[in-house]
């Protein structure tokens, strides 16, 4: 069984983020990017199932300019099996053209599972994963927290508002990762050796036939309001006073 | 102390700035060290350099005794005051003053927090380099005063070699600015570095110049499982060969299994090891990650490694750190009794080997924790109280076992206290790192900073009467 993991490289989790002066967008001059926190937990589960002797092989996609063949590395040293790089230059893309770049991969490769996260934490769509199933005509489970397989079938538990959904789905599928569903592994160094030898394949929307027309712009990017300092009160009373009449929280 | 004394550093000082009441006595009273019952006269919070100045030259002229006090972080009881004194905490005096983006230096009042000053300088795009577990809470005049150190040693040096000018107002009352921000300045007796590491008994620091340097780029976290303690100093010979590291710290698995247990933390990997080596690194290229991966390579073929891991990105980064640095914190409520050693980098394995046996030999059943900052030489050994243990009882056994491993230390020339300074903790041992005539200089210095030894008297160095 194979399983297609998608990945997606961006700022770190760690890292502050600074808006451009003109507002037009993040800047990364500089910043250090990584793996998308639910891309890792979806590359783990992948691992783990590959582990489990349930899925054979797995592939690792990711899209965007060259520096997301660091990724794919990252993604190899944690157990994928190969990589597949849409060099899609430094365009800026839409969850739709990145579902219809996937849906070309998922037709060329006929993966019995796809991976995602359920979102990036940039742009914070939470839209790929769900456009990918419609695209594909699969079955979809967004907010995985815990993915059992067997019998050619998938037991998928959801995080839904107030409490956990199971559901019963027939493979191939879709699954968006939660943050419960796993802790990803630290990679191993002589993982990381093995990863530099792996197959990374390119691609690009041209060879995949799609076409990068963007039909989302963002407009401007504004950094949230900063929180306001505390205050130190002397005692007990000051304290109730304030909660009371300054924070009105009492 | 007297009221009359008490109404006039009140008007010095005003009502924010003297508290009598038993909490802050409490508080402001002791540091991280919790031997020592707090019993200070008062608290005082100056906002300026002149009424530091004012306070000492009162306690001058009326006899009553000083305790300067930053974060209260530190870990020899320096900052403690159980003798009635007065403590003169600079939590109020926390502002920066200038940055100069030139000379890459600020100037700060010393009750900035350490970690306050880490982040200015990220926010000019620069970097100061010293950290360490306590950095959100401790001031960067108690980071001067007892020449901190800390885990970015190896790379970048103690506080002393970002130190670029200090502001102090001395015991006698004097206010000395010293070396104005010059990387250079050949003119004598470099006074700035007496003060360095003087642990608050030769003056009490108001001002700091400080320099910044170049942020590192893509810091990269190894933890490496070390099957013993020989192959640890092996490693780091190996690593330095190939990379300037910028740390490079050990734990035992014990250490580990603590804050696994205690902090929900994972485990870096499953393979079992006896010790940890932790190194970071600045992976700024693809021939620097390659360099990395060849010296862990010859490591496991030379069986001086077991397994190890690298960080994949700087949050991962972060929680390899945790391992490391959460120890400190996680063990505490065990009553752990704290040694900081050091000795010249190729002596730690012979020298933790020694340890380890006369601490297995005398103390079998104690449960014995190490860590450190093993590049430099510097060992953190502690060792547990026993539950059943009264806390009396344990530190007179463990005092026991100091007697020897400081007679070890100092027959291989290192030092009794590496980073923690000396304060009262370890006072009584100075005469394992420091000899007769070092030692009565110290006392000389002290004097003449200090002629009625009204800083932080018995801290460091034992009021001697006969010398006043
Ligand atoms: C979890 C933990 C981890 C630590 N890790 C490290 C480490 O890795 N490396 C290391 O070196 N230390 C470490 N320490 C010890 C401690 O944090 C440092 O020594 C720190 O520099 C103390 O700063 P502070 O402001 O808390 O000083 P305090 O504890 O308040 O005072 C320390 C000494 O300095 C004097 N002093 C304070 N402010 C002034 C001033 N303005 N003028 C003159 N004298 C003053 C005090 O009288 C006292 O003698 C650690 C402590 C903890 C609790
Ligand atoms: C062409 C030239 C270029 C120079 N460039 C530089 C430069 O770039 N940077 C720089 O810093 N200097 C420079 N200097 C100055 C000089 O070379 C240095 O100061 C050097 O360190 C002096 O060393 P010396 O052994 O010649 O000392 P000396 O000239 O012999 O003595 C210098 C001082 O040190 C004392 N002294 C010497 N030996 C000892 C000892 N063993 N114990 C105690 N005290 C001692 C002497 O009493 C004297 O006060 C330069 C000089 C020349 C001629």
């Amino acid at each position: 069984m194979k399983i297609l993991v998608a990945i997606k490289r961006v700022l770190d989790y760690s890292v502050k983020v600074r808006v451009k002066t003109d507002h037009s967008d993040v800047d990364l001059a500089n910043a250090k990017m990584s793996m998308n926190p639910f891309c890792e937990i979806a590359v783990e589960e992948a691992v783990r199932l590959k582990e489990a002797g349930v899925a054979s092989e797995i592939i690792v996609v990711s899209i965007g300019s060259k520096a997301v063949q660091e990724t794919i590395r990252s993604a190899m040293a944690m157990g994928a099996d190969r990589g597949i790089w849409i060099d899609s230059g430094e365009a800026a893309l839409s969850p739709l053209t990145i579902a219809q770049l996937l849906a070309k991969v998922v037709q060329a490769e006929q993966p019995s599972v796809v991976l995602l996260g359920k979102q990036a934490i940039d742009s914070d769509d939470n839209q790929t994963g769900q456009m990918l199933a419609a695209l594909c005509d699969y079955p979809q489970a967004t907010f995985a927290s815990k993915v059992t397989i067997a019998d050619s079938k998938a037991t998928v538990v959801r995080e839904v508002d107030g409490g956990l959904q199971t559901l019963q789905l027939a493979l191939p599928l879709v699954v968006t990762t939660d943050l419960r569903l796993n802790e990803p592994r630290y990679v191993k160094l002589p993982d990381i050796m093995k990863a530099k030898k792996k197959p990374l394949d390119t691609q690009t929307p041209e060879s995949l036939g799609v076409s990068l027309n963007n039909s989302v712009k963002m407009i401007k990017v504004e950094p949230p309001s900063e929180r306001k300092a505390g205050i130190m009160v002397p005692d007990v009373d000051a304290l109730i006073n304030s909660l009371k009449n300054q924070a009105k929280v009492l | 102390m007297n009221p009359e004394i008490l109404g006039r550093l009140h008007n010095l000082l005003g009502d924010q700035g003297l508290r009598t009441d038993p909490l802050s006595c409490q508080t402001y009273g002791r540091d991280w060290t919790k031997t020592y019952e707090p019993a200070p006269s008062a608290i005082a919070l100056p906002t300026s350099t002149a009424q530091v100045q004012a306070i000492i030259q009162l306690a001058n002229q009326n006899g009553f005794k000083l305790v300067p006090s930053g974060g209260r972080t530190g870990l020899s009881g320096g900052a403690v005051a159980a003798q009635g004194e007065l403590v003169v905490s600079l939590a109020r005096m926390n502002k920066i003053l200038a940055f100069h983006a030139q000379d890459r230096s600020l100037v700060c009042e010393a009750g900035v927090i350490t970690a306050q000053l880490q982040q200015f300088a990220e926010t000019k795009g620069l970097f100061y380099p010293v950290d360490f577990a306590s950095a959100g809470s401790s001031q960067i005049g108690g980071n001067i005063a007892t020449n901190a150190g800390g885990i970015k040693v190896i790379r970048y040096g103690l506080t002393r070699q970002q130190v670029l000018g200090l502001e102090i107002v001395t015991g006698k009352g004097e206010l000395l600015k010293l070396n104005h921000g010059l990387v250079k300045n050949a003119t004598g007796y470099d006074l700035r570095h007496l003060f360095i590491g003087s642990e608050g008994t030769l003056g009490i620091i108001t001002q700091a110049t400080l320099q910044l340097l170049r942020a590192p780029e893509n810091l990269t976290v190894l933890v490496l499982g070390v099957p013993e303690f020989a192959a640890l100093m092996q490693i780091l010979q190996r690593f330095q060969a190939n990379l300037d590291l910028t740390a490079f710290e050990f734990f035992s698995d014990r250490a580990l299994h603590y804050v696994v247990q205690d902090k929900g933390l994972a485990k870096p990997f499953v393979t079992p090891a006896p010790y940890y080596a932790l190194l970071e690194f600045e992976n700024d290229s693809a021939q620097r990650e390659q360099a990395a991966l060849q010296a862990f390579q010859d490591c496991i073929e030379q069986g001086f490694v077991l397994d190890g891991v690298m960080s994949q990105s700087q949050t991962q980064a972060k929680n390899l750190w945790r391992l490391r640095e959460m120890i400190s914190e996680t063990i505490a409520v065990y009553t752990p009794y704290k040694n900081d050693l050091s000795v010249r980098v190729s002596l730690v394995a012979e020298f933790l080997k020694a340890v380890d046996q006369i601490v297995t030999e005398r103390y079998a059943a104690f449960e014995v924790i190490w860590y450190g900052h093993i590049g430099d030489g510097n060992l953190h050994l502690n060792i547990l109280k026993p539950a059943t243990m009264d806390k009396a009882e344990f530190f007179e056994h463990c005092a026991a076992v100091n007697e020897q491993v400081f007679v070890l230390t100092q027959s291989l020339q290192g030092s009794i206290s590496a980073e923690h300074g000396v304060g009262l903790l370890k006072r009584d041992y100075l005469a394992y790192s420091r000899s007769a005539e070092e030692i009565a200089y110290m006392r000389a210095l002290k004097t003449l900073f200090d002629p009625h030894w009204v800083l932080n008297p018995n801290k460091l160095l034992s009021i001697d009467t006969s010398s006043l």
